[in-house]
């Protein structure tokens, strides 16, 4: 039965699930034909490619989906400017939910090692946690990079007029090297940590669902959950648990999409004798 | 009434927001020159023909994937050929000119490296579209199409249409990135290579290890009791 009692507390507005999702979607569609095209000549590459129809139409992919996510992107930065708290701004930037990173951060990293090997007590964390603040501005940094070159490769002849045309062998190297950072960081950490930690086996949905449970962000969010019931927000916070449809449809999706990764990943490692330089 | 979904409103706004901006940008006729067409363009000051044998261009069959029949990866840091006799040949009328047994091989037999550039991986496109047909100039002899003072348009413009001497800057055969070879010829493409990889494994040298030990280590906990 659905458990109607408020249980959860909310973490994500629809807008911030909705970037994730499109983030996700084309993430995949990216790796997939990227991958096709950086093991170009493997049979690896060559099966990617013929999923799409042949590597020319891989490559015309490529380019649509990344004018999609630059598209994102600079929807991300406006949806910033709007929402960012701008009345108190110097100290809204530092505040107990902001994503930008602090010393705290620093001390809960080394406390958290600390605690893996016993040594100290598993830190308090706030809202963000410091892999999570690691993970946002990887891929900000990484949309920036592997945008940018992206569009240099996309578009020489325009670009060209700006910059020699040695330039555009650099930045195809920094795109695929930024690229295969991207893609292992995503397809082995972020999913052993939203997947294969005990805590979340075998899937967290809170980015779907966009809650995560009171009793599990009590025990690791800790600083933020008294922040919440301090400052008198806890009880706006609390949210009922997703239908049981809405539940399953999130978990079919998360599964595909884990599942998709993990075959790239895997299809990667086990060709990486065939990539070219 | 139930509630339909709708996209947020923040989302919406953000999104139009670009959307205008976006139809304030040039369209891409505005990197181009005027030209009839591509195809005709330098027609008249080409050496090739246009049409090529069965034996200069990848069979039709193997045109949706790439795959390079011969050509084999000798070592993993193979030195680059350009570094070996690069000074003596480059200015010859016949860059062949006295090379045994010429007539009997095929350009991928020597050229192992440059056979597996992008341009022939990945546009799938032989030696010959591009550096013609024999005798094959040297790259800076006067009059080959290959010298940098009309390389864009003789031969870079036959499928970028539009292509200038930046354009043409592009080095078709790099040297392999991480290589000595690199350090020397393009220490642009060494050093940002080096420092790309610098930062991709210095992250995963934090992070695969932490994610690890995490996972160790949450095995361990007692599992908290409901409330």
């Amino acid at each position: 039965m659905r458990n109607k009692q408020k249980s959860r507390i909310r973490r994500f507005t629809l807008t911030q699930r909705m970037f994730h999702l499109i983030l996700m979607l084309s993430f995949l569609i990216q790796s997939a034909t990227g991958l096709s095209r950086m093991y170009m000549g493997t049979s690896w590459g060559n099966f990617l490619a013929r999923l799409f129809g042949g590597r020319e139409q891989t490559l015309d992919i490529h380019i649509a989906t990344g004018a999609v996510m630059i598209f994102g992107f600079s929807v991300h930065i406006i949806y910033l400017i709007f929402t960012f708290r701008w009345r108190d701004f110097p100290k809204s930037l530092f505040a107990s939910d902001s994503l930008i990173p602090r010393p705290k951060d620093v001390k809960d990293f080394f406390g958290h090692i600390g605690w893996f090997f016993g040594l100290k007590k598993m830190p308090d964390f706030d809202r963000w946690g410091y892999w999570e603040k690691f993970d946002y501005w990887a891929v900000f940094w990484g949309m920036v990079i592997i945008g940018g070159t992206g569009l240099l490769l996309a578009f020489p002849l325009f670009f060209t007029q700006f910059v020699p045309g040695w330039s555009l062998n650099v930045a195809f190297w920094v795109h695929r090297i930024e690229a295969a950072l991207a893609m292992v960081h995503v397809f082995v950490i972020h999913f052993f940590i939203a997947h294969l930690r005990r805590r979340h086996f075998p899937m967290d949905l809170s980015m779907f669902e966009g809650s995560v449970d009171i009793d599990a962000a009590g025990h690791e969010k800790r600083v933020w959950i008294q922040g919440l019931r301090q400052s008198g927000l806890y009880g706006n916070a609390l949210v009922p648990e997703a239908t049981p449809v809405k539940r399953l449809v999130y978990r079919v999706f998360g599964y595909g999409a884990l599942a998709i990764g993990t075959v790239l990943l895997i299809g990667s490692l086990a060709h990486i004798n065939g990539l070219g330089w | 009434m139930r509630k339909i979904f709708i996209f947020p409103p923040g989302f919406v706004f953000s999104g139009m927001i670009v959307c205008a901006a976006l139809m304030f940008l040039p369209g891409d006729s505005f990197s181009r020159e005027e030209v009839a067409s591509s195809m005709r363009r330098h027609k008249s000051q080409e050496m090739s023909t246009g049409y090529y044998e069965g034996y200069e261009v990848l069979p039709r069959r193997l045109r949706p994937v790439a795959n390079i029949s011969g050509v084999v990866q000798r070592t993993i840091f193979p030195q680059h050929s350009s570094s070996t006799s690069h000074g003596t040949r480059s200015r010859l009328s016949d860059s062949h000119q006295g090379v045994r047994f010429y007539k009997n091989r095929k350009c991928q037999d020597c050229h192992v490296d440059e056979a597996r550039g992008s341009h022939t991986v990945r546009a799938g496109i032989s030696c010959r579209q591009c550096h013609g047909h024999d005798p094959i100039a040297s790259i800076n002899h006067y009059y080959s199409p290959m010298n940098p003072i009309r390389r864009h348009a003789y031969v870079c413009a036959k499928c970028h249409p539009g292509a200038n001497a930046s354009f043409a800057a592009y080095v078709s055969h790099p040297p392999r990135p991480g290589t000595e070879t690199a350090k020397r010829e393009f220490p642009a493409l060494f050093y940002a290579f080096w420092i790309m990889m610098g930062i991709a494994v210095s992250t995963l040298l934090i992070f695969l290890p932490h994610t690890v030990l995490w996972g160790i280590r949450e095995l361990f906990v007692r599992k908290e009791k409901d409330k």
